[in-house]
């Protein structure tokens, strides 16, 4: 990437989190935009806050091992800190909680980490400051909005031109029924304080015009690509589909996902054809009320409930099964089918999401349609040729969609404000 | 000398509801009354009507110099009777231009059944004299689908002329503008489409980008006269939804239509022919032997837009499968609505090219993808098989009662002597749709 003055282009990054340790799809966009972005050229310093719950999955040591970076371009900075991936809150306060216990009477009185989440993400930017001052960068790209008071410090500090990523928004989060202010304000501040907001879909983009008064001008729509996979994984699963299909959830079990919506259209399905395993991969604040329901329901014998899956239960889970179902209430973008669709399993996906902006080899269902869903699923598992063909040219989607693409309009729009002059 | 003879297809399916799974067995309405009303409604505003008016005051003000050739499928013919009789009417005082012959359903059953194409055929004969009181001796199979066996088969109807794409890769060095025999059908005429100058109005008409937009009357007079010297008769085939809905009012299409009799008849060489004044007219040049399918869609014109992927197969498959079975069931209602079910626009919703060949095939797709138009089309056979059971079992029933009053007489059921498996193709779903 050559800039005027033939200098390589360098960007400054805020992230909070990177796999391999996996809370959520936010890191692994990360993970791969800033590859690609390395790919073509661009220098990245990838500042994150690194406390003790990531020390403990043995985090950050993996990451500095690891070789995909191409030429060094990529530095990690680690910022002691509390703040995580997903985090609301509530868990900040659990968090900071077992950090004091951890913490000898005598240690408390002199705590390293903010009594909660929001002075957290004020002392993350004091730091992030710093750091600013010392380093060398034309531009500042943040990825939502914990990250965005430090954004702003930076931008303040250095005068930069400063990109929020907004990958998701408190309303997405929360249904939009119980929005923090707090949140909000916070989000908010980052996208008003930036010279441009990058979006992961459209979907997200009529998010942030209604709900947070970004101007239309400002926004850019950068959708995200699918993770290449490994497709050799193997599972023998060979016992359950003697009897049974599956049909796959993966995602937090949260209102945002809509796995009560999976549930009600399992109970449709199995009024039809008795021989489905359902199998809802993940946990979440609703994981109790929804194992209640399938046994209210009488058909807790067709359910799986594995808990937290790890990556490569994740490819296992999607490679064993005959139908993924993503019903998500709200999903700006949602990489989970595109998992899905590496390993030749057919999706059907909630209208109600990014992703659905860029698919056309899957099955498309308003969430609230639990009749059109269990229909959809019924007809992927006994239209032979619908499920081939889908698995068939969704596999070859999915392939199509690298992260090339989504790096190439990061730079687009890192040029439009340096050449502004910014 | 130049002939120009246009020739508008106007049709119009009977569009699916999106039939779930769950309404198998429970819901024998299959078609979007409301959609295909709200459709015929307006096309008739925006088409058929103006076009329709405009053509009949062209062919008044020419006196006998102006015609033109029409195919109104069956379907579309019904659908007007039912939602728009003003259109039914219009189409009547074009009493005198030239009425076509086609398939009543705009099938492809050519290509798999060949008795049901015969009765859809004779159907829409009588149809076509019932309301026009015309007895066609053109025939122009469903989106021009031809080849050597069909003209043989045609000839065997009686009817004189057929009409067909001039596809480059059938035709080569040889021009569309003459009069061909088919190789299999030496009594036939063989008509076929100048796509080159069609497709100028009917496709690039308000193209933009197209290097010759806009279109003048007198720029294109001069591109049919060019014909002169090689070739008698510039034939003009497209769909007549052209005028008003695929080339919207605004791009100055009736206008373009109404200026080009006079500017075409500005020299005295030229004029216009129905399709079989044509015929009358001009001797053949040479014999064509066209061996495989071609027809006039997309740019393989071949059938890969009805029958190019899997989908598109097992359903068709599946469908002319199920026909024997609800031919032998003997209920008229249920076979209207197979037949319903064999209008080609069925497939081509499920073609799954455009998702890389543009948006022809989306512009005109009621689905939201290629493969809700399988899953509706797949559960709505799947209730038709229900149907075609719960009729045999009502036979059967009353068979038995007949046997037990006369016990030494033989069961002359015809379900006794079928041929046909009644095990489930693995096209059907394997469940039990009557269980509640």
């Amino acid at each position: 990437m050559e800039k005027e003055g033939g200098k390589n282009l360098k960007v400054l990054m805020l992230g909070w989190e990177l796999p391999p340790f996996f809370a959520g799809g936010v890191g692994v966009v990360c993970y791969h935009l800033s590859r690609a972005l390395c790919e073509q050229g661009l220098d990245i310093t990838y500042v994150m806050p690194f406390g003790p719950t990531m020390a403990r999955s043995d985090y950050m040591k993996v990451m500095v091992t690891d070789h995909l970076f191409p030429k060094m371009r990529f530095r990690l900075k680690e910022v002691d800190s509390l703040l995580g991936a997903y985090l609301t809150p509530e868990d900040y306060d659990e968090e900071f909680r077992k950090y004091l216990m951890s913490l000898s009477p005598k240690e408390r009185a002199k705590a390293l980490y903010g009594p909660n989440v929001f002075q957290e993400a004020y002392l993350f930017a004091r730091k992030v400051r710093l750091i600013a001052m010392q380093e060398d960068f034309d531009i500042i790209h943040a990825h939502d909005h914990w990250t965005f008071p430090a954004a702003i410090a930076a931008k303040e500090a250095t005068g930069k031109p400063l990109v929020v990523h907004v990958h998701i928004t408190e309303f997405d989060k929360t249904g939009g029924a119980s929005v923090n202010q707090r949140v909000y304000d916070m989000e908010r501040e980052g996208m008003y304080a930036a010279d441009l907001v990058i979006v992961v879909s459209n979907f997200i983009k009529q998010r942030l015009i209604d709900n947070y008064g970004v101007p239309e001008w400002k926004i850019r729509v950068v959708h995200n690509a699918a993770e290449p996979m490994d497709k050799s994984i193997f599972h023998d699963a060979s016992k359950i589909k003697e009897t049974d299909k599956i049909v796959l959830f993966i995602g937090r079990i949260t209102l945002q996902k809509g796995p009560d919506y999976f549930v009600e259209a399992a109970k449709k399905v199995l009024e039809k054809d008795p021989n489905v395993k359902f199998i809802m991969a993940g946990t979440g604040d609703m994981l109790p009320r929804i194992i209640e329901r399938v046994a209210e329901l009488g058909i807790a014998d067709r359910f799986i409930f594995p808990g937290f899956v790890n990556r490569e239960e994740v490819a296992k889970l999607n490679k064993i099964a005959d139908v993924f179902v993503m019903p998500s209430v709200s999903e700006p973008f949602g990489i989970v089918p595109l998992e899905a669709m590496w390993q030749e399993t057919p999706a059907i996906i909630s209208r109600q999401s990014g992703v659905s902006e860029v698919l056309n080899h899957v099955l498309k269902v308003d969430f609230w349609d639990i009749s059109d869903i269990a229909s959809k699923i019924l007809a992927l598992l006994h239209y032979r040729s619908l499920h081939d063909q889908i698995k068939h040219h969704g596999s070859l989607e999915v392939r199509t969609l690298t992260w090339e693409g989504p790096a190439k309009k990061c730079i687009e729009v890192y040029n439009e404000l340096i050449n502004k002059g910014m | 000398m130049v002939s120009v003879c246009f020739y508008f297809q106007v049709h119009q399916p009977f569009r699916l509801r999106k039939y779930s799974v769950f309404d198998i067995g429970n819901n024998s309405e299959y078609f979007d009354e409301y959609k295909n009303k709200e459709v015929i409604k307006k096309v008739a505003k925006k088409c058929y009507l103006p076009t329709n008016k405009l053509l009949l005051k062209l062919i008044r003000k020419h006196k006998g110099k102006f015609n033109v050739s029409f195919s109104l499928s069956g379907v579309v013919l019904e659908q007007f009777e039912m939602y728009a009789p003003e259109v039914l009417h219009s189409f009547k005082e074009l009493a005198r231009t030239g009425f076509l012959n086609e398939t009543y359903y705009h099938s492809l059953s050519f290509l798999f059944d060949k008795e049901e194409f015969k009765e859809q055929v004779m159907l829409h004969k009588q149809k076509i004299k019932d309301l026009f009181g015309q007895e066609a001796k053109v025939f122009r199979n469903t989106e021009l689908i031809y080849n050597n066996e069909l003209a043989n088969f045609v000839q065997g109807l009686g009817y004189k002329i057929i009409l067909a794409e001039g596809a480059d890769h059938i035709l080569g060095w040889r021009s569309p503008n003459f009069i061909y025999i088919p190789k299999t059908a030496e009594n036939m005429r063989l008509m076929l489409k100048n796509y080159k100058l069609s497709d100028d109005i009917a496709f690039r008409f308000s193209n933009k980008g197209w290097i010759e937009y806009p279109l003048t009357v007198d720029k294109y007079a001069q591109w049919i006269s060019r014909a002169n010297g090689n070739g008698y008769v510039v034939n003009l085939f497209m769909d007549y939804e052209t005028f008003g809905e695929h080339q919207w009012e605004d791009t100055g299409i009736f206008e373009f239509l109404e200026h080009l009799p006079k500017e075409i008849l500005k020299h005295p060489d030229n004029n216009f022919v129905t399709v079989s004044e044509a015929a009358d007219r001009y001797d053949p040049v040479a014999e064509l032997d066209i061996h495989h399918f071609m027809s006039w869609a997309d740019i393989e014109r071949d059938l890969s837009a009805w029958l190019g992927n899997s989908l598109q197969n097992a359903a068709a498959n599946e469908l002319y499968r199920i026909g024997r079975l609800v031919k032998e069931a003997g209920n008229p209602k249920l076979l209207e609505k197979w037949r319903k079910l064999t209008t080609s626009d069925h497939f081509y919703y499920m073609c799954i090219k455009w998702f890389s060949d543009g948006d022809v095939h989306k512009y005109f797709n009621p689905y939201d993808t290629p493969y809700e138009g399988f899953i509706a089309f797949m559960n709505v056979l799947n209730d038709i098989v229900i149907r075609v059971r719960d009729i045999k079992k009502q036979k059967k029933a009353v068979a038995k009662q007949k046997q037990e009053a006369y016990t030494h007489q033989a069961d002359t059921s015809s379900f006794a002597h079928s041929f046909i498996s009644e095990h489930p193709s693995e096209n059907l779903l394997d469940i039990d749709f009557t269980k509640k």
